[in-house]
């Protein structure tokens, strides 16, 4: 395939994805601001939705030798530091980097700022991975998965893992039905 | 699915969540690779960063993320894609927003919007540099990662949460 089909695959995928985002309302700064400060479940209900629905797919795929897994590779230090600061960004750009392109999408005037800033954070970050690099970034265990720690197929344990989120997001629902999350303006915020 | 219409305001996070977890479906078959987004600003900024200054090319990580390779553009594509996708879906449902989310005036307590963009600025730099340190963010670590099962992943999106949480109790109930 040439760059232009990988672009225009990219492109499509693209769409349906910012679509998803924009009707299930999980880009509103309101509904993840509101899901880390434990208010509003609908980011988490799309998160683990979506986590079962690829599970399942990749079970299916991988169980019959279609695709290769690509999982990362383990380094605890840079993946915890790493994960902290990206969730502290989180919060404060009520967005994650897939997300605040929705919001640009749609309007949001400060999600350019936040654009911007992300574009800063990851040539920041370019200049500074050969110094963190020999701190945080070698002698892990490798690109290790739980199904190579329990020795048991991946197939198996991605069924499993699916099952158990649908139970969590069925209970999940019963506790907080997600209309009642969306609110009257569909941006996650309450009346007050 | 009876009652789901690309006009409605907003679908159940369950039907959202299940088109976005399709997606790997294309991105294992047609591209080997799994669903992502912050590795492409890597691409985005390493080439707006060597228009001031070339020798960033030299920087073997930087370097990586601007060859011509087809999972690199392709995930800028997905990336610029998700604007397009979002801006159709709200003129669909004719939904109107406000240039600011009201959620900031409450968890920022300020209306002012130099206030939020500070806030949203410093956000999004280290969002992303968490990000590339953690190797992924929301969709690589958390959607695809977490899926495959992946040890790397379920520490680095539990640190999100975890990183996450704190911060927004600092912030006002939004």
């Amino acid at each position: 395939m040439s760059l232009a089909h990988y672009i225009l695959i990219g492109l499509t995928m693209g769409v349906v994805f910012g679509f998803a985002l924009e009707k299930s309302r999980v880009f509103e700064p309101g509904i993840i601001v509101g899901q880390m400060q434990l208010r509003n479940f609908i980011m988490l209900k799309v998160f683990l939705t979506a986590v079962a629905t690829g599970a399942v797919v990749l079970a299916v795929m991988h169980g019959f030798g279609f695709v290769k897994l690509a999982p990362k590779p383990t380094l605890y230090g840079a993946d915890i530091i790493g994960g902290l600061v990206l969730g502290a960004g989180i919060a404060l750009a009520g967005a994650c980097p897939g997300t605040v392109m929705a919001q640009v999408g749609v309007g949001y005037r400060d999600a350019l700022v936040t654009l911007l800033g992300g574009i800063g954070g990851a040539i920041a970050y370019g200049y500074a991975e050969p110094t963190l690099k020999p701190m945080l970034l070698t002698d892990g265990p490798g690109k290790i998965t739980f199904a190579d720690l329990a020795g048991a197929p991946y197939w198996i344990l991605a069924l499993g893992l699916a099952a158990t989120l649908v139970a969590i997001l069925y209970g999940l629902e019963t506790w907080r039905p997600w209309k009642s999350e969306v609110g009257r303006d569909v941006d996650g915020l309450t009346d007050r | 699915m009876a009652g789901v219409s690309l006009q409605d305001r907003a679908w159940s996070p369950y039907l959202a969540g299940i088109v976005i977890g399709l997606l790997q479906v294309p991105a294992f078959l047609l591209v080997e690779t799994a669903l992502g987004a912050s590795s492409s600003y890597v691409t985005v900024g390493g080439l707006l960063a060597s228009l001031v200054d070339p020798a960033i090319v030299q920087i073997d990580y930087v370097a990586r993320h601007l060859t011509a390779t087809g999972k690199n553009w392709w995930q800028v594509a997905l990336v610029a894609g998700i604007a397009v996708g979002a801006f159709a879906s709200m003129r669909l449902s004719g939904a109107r927003r406000h240039a600011i989310s009201p959620a900031w005036g409450r968890a920022l307590a300020s209306r002012s919007p130099g206030v939020r963009y500070a806030v949203a600025f410093v956000g999004g730099f280290i969002m992303l540099f968490g990000a590339r340190l953690a190797d992924g963010c929301t969709s690589g670590h958390g959607l695809s990662g977490v899926a495959q099962l992946a040890v790397s992943s379920t520490v680095a999106v539990a640190a999100m949460f975890t990183g996450g949480i704190v911060t927004a109790l600092l912030l006002r109930r939004v």
